[in-house]
């Protein structure tokens, strides 16, 4: 595919984006974007196939093809960063230094529940992490798993952990956790 | 936190955008199970896990969406377009520097430090790759510095690393075709960890995959090179690009007749003609069309051979470049002397062979004269036989031949000066070259 001239390449472009617009709109609709995210995976989408316009030989496809990966890693890097943000706040409000001992019991108790609500491998796993305060290789070594996996195995609990927090009324059931055996 | 977070906190939670006291005061109000907040995180913005409730949801709207990015797209258009504009003469002004020159403005110059000039610098090593594979490194080189030092910042990250991958992956390709083979090991493992970092682009990889399917068939690892090919083939089928599609069957059916199934190759390089766009790439087109002439001579469907080389014969000469020709008139003579026309194709061998010696291509015209000892060895003509092998051993002194294939010829020699020449000789002698050159780097009949 030859270099277009800037008007051409701007008309190109323009003229793809119109057509394309229904579909694209339809795939951030069905993944559920929040709009003022889907700026950021848009304008990505575009750049990249601006700069590579005359690499790519279906660009519509592409475009529509780019977008719905974009979704899928966006709502896994939030699925992550939110793991995390309860991750980080859950020990960081094990590791409160001194605090009342009834506020202490209170936390315990409600971390408890959440964790009876996962499945036995996930409640083991974290009550060794937040109860017992072991670091990944301590975790790995304990329940037998390679230290390779552990991160994954880690990380799929506390998402489970973390649907479970937020699923309060929902009555869903929790998938893609660990099972037992 | 005994009350309910502020609701613009809640909308906040778990996006890297929160005080991580303030994510702790959250997640111990929701383990005291609030379902009031829980219910607004789920309807308002936090539905990673699928728990939003589509009833209560208000409706997405994309519209100022698009037009903020359009906005952007635009702009940077605009400012590609005048890198574009500008690239093709700092690359003429680039290139009339001495070596060293070239190497330090292309490291220091912010003006050489654009993504159009990168591309086009990458683009130019490309096409150099087989008329001038020496020069063709050196540019990749250059091409390889000018990625380095794009502004990851402006142009993003992970579409710098695309085409620093790109860049890498040209160098390895040209350092195959100088049968560099360990540097070109390298040069594809880097442009395999940058394409990691990369946008994710699978047409970019599918590329890359392209370039070392042809370093594995060089080195003869073929299973690989094929399983690498089908990948290639897969990804751009799912991404409806039928060039690509077309270059991997290209590929395969040139890498399959050198893995001796001429049937196959057949096959594949048929496919690939279908799929390729004979505008946008006439060079893959000729050569495809070329390979697929040589192995229907080779396996005796000399009349279709014929038919297609007639139809191709336009494309040789619009791609115009003297090895090309050269390639038209050796089939040329190779199909008049498999039809039975002796003399016409050993006049069209012999002033082929002069041309290749011309040129310093030993090895082709070692492959060339055993196709003349094949005719003289067919009419009994022992005497031209011995004249052969007598004019072959000093012209493939040269550095294009091993050591390995000057022992094969002088085999060849011997058996001229004993009369012991057979076709079968010949065939073992021609089969050996073939394989050498293969471990070497296929360049006569390679598809790009």
């Amino acid at each position: 595919m030859a270099t277009l001239d800037h008007p051409e390449l701007r008309e190109s472009l323009n003229i793809l984006l119109k057509n394309a617009r229904p579909r694209l709109e339809r795939v951030l609709r069905n993944f559920e974007i929040p709009p003022e995210d889907a700026e950021d995976i848009l304008q990505d989408a575009q750049l990249t196939l601006l700069y590579k316009w005359d690499k790519i030989r279906s660009p519509e496809s592409w475009l529509v093809g780019t977008i719905k990966k974009k979704c899928i890693m966006y709502w896994r890097k939030r699925r992550g960063s939110l793991c995390e943000a309860v991750d980080t706040a859950i020990l960081d409000l094990l590791a409160v230094p001194q605090a009342p001992a009834q506020e202490r019991a209170e936390l315990t108790c409600d971390l408890n529940r959440v964790l009876s609500r996962l499945s036995s491998r996930c409640r083991s796993l974290l009550k060794l992490r937040y109860g017992l305060g072991y670091g990944p290789t301590e975790v790995a070594e304990q329940m037998g798993y390679r230290t390779s996996s552990i991160r994954k195995v880690t990380n799929r609990c506390l998402a489970a952990l973390t649907r479970q927090l937020l699923a309060v009324g929902f009555d869903r059931e929790p998938a893609g956790e660990p099972q037992d055996g | 936190m005994d009350k309910h977070p502020d609701l613009t906190l809640l909308a906040s939670f778990g996006r890297e955008r929160l005080s991580r006291r303030r994510n702790r005061d959250i997640v111990r109000h929701l383990l005291a199970r609030c379902e009031s907040c829980c219910r607004m995180i789920a309807a308002r913005s936090l539905y990673p896990f699928g728990l939003r409730e589509r009833t209560e949801a208000p409706p997405l709207a994309y519209a100022a969406a698009f037009a903020q990015a359009w906005q952007e797209t635009e702009r940077r258009q605009a400012a590609l377009s005048a890198e574009r504009s500008e690239a093709p003469e700092l690359l003429r002004e680039l290139l009339v520097q001495a070596a060293g020159r070239q190497w330090s403005l292309a490291s220091t110059a912010p003006r050489y430090h654009t993504w159009a000039f990168c591309e086009l610098v990458v683009d130019a090593a490309w096409e150099l790759g087989f008329q001038e594979p020496s020069r063709a490194v050196d540019l990749s080189r250059l091409g390889v510095e000018i990625a380095s030092h794009l502004d990851a910042a402006y142009y993003g990250e992970a579409r710098v690393n695309d085409l620093r991958a790109r860049a890498w992956a040209g160098q390895g390709n040209a350092q195959r075709i100088l049968s560099d083979f360990r540097p070109a090991e390298e040069s594809f493992a880097k442009a395999e960890r940058l394409l990691r970092k990369g946008t994710g682009d699978p047409l970019e990889k599918a590329r890359m995959l392209l370039l070392k399917s042809s370093l594995r068939g060089n080195q003869q690892r073929f299973r690989e090179a094929f399983r690498l090919l089908d990948r290639v083939v897969a990804i751009a089928r799912k991404h409806a690009d039928g060039q690509l599609c077309g270059k991997a069957l290209i590929m395969k059916g040139f890498l399959v007749g050198v893995a001796n199934d001429p049937e196959a190759a057949i096959r594949h390089l048929a496919a690939g003609i279908r799929k390729v766009d004979p505008i946008s790439d006439p060079r893959l087109f000729m050569v495809a069309q070329h390979n697929l002439v040589v192995y229907l001579t080779e396996s005796g469907q000399h009349d279709e051979a014929l038919r297609l080389l007639e139809s191709a014969r336009p494309l040789y000469h619009q791609v115009g470049d003297q090895m090309a020709l050269l390639r038209l008139r050796w089939i040329e003579g190779k199909i008049a002397v498999a039809l039975g026309h002796f003399t016409a194709g050993e006049g069209i061998l012999r002033g082929v062979r002069k041309e290749l010696l011309e040129r310093d291509l030993g090895f082709d015209a070692a492959l060339l004269s055993l196709e003349l000892a094949r005719i003289y060895a067919e009419q009994g003509r022992s005497a031209e036989m011995r004249l052969l092998a007598e004019e072959m051993l000093p012209m493939f002194q040269s550095r294009d031949i091993h050591r390995e294939a000057f022992a094969a010829l002088l085999v060849f020699h011997k058996a001229a000066e004993m009369e012991r020449v057979t076709l079968g000789l010949i065939s073992n002698v021609t089969n050996y070259l073939q394989e050498t050159r293969s471990a070497r780097g296929l360049r006569s009949r390679e598809p790009r």
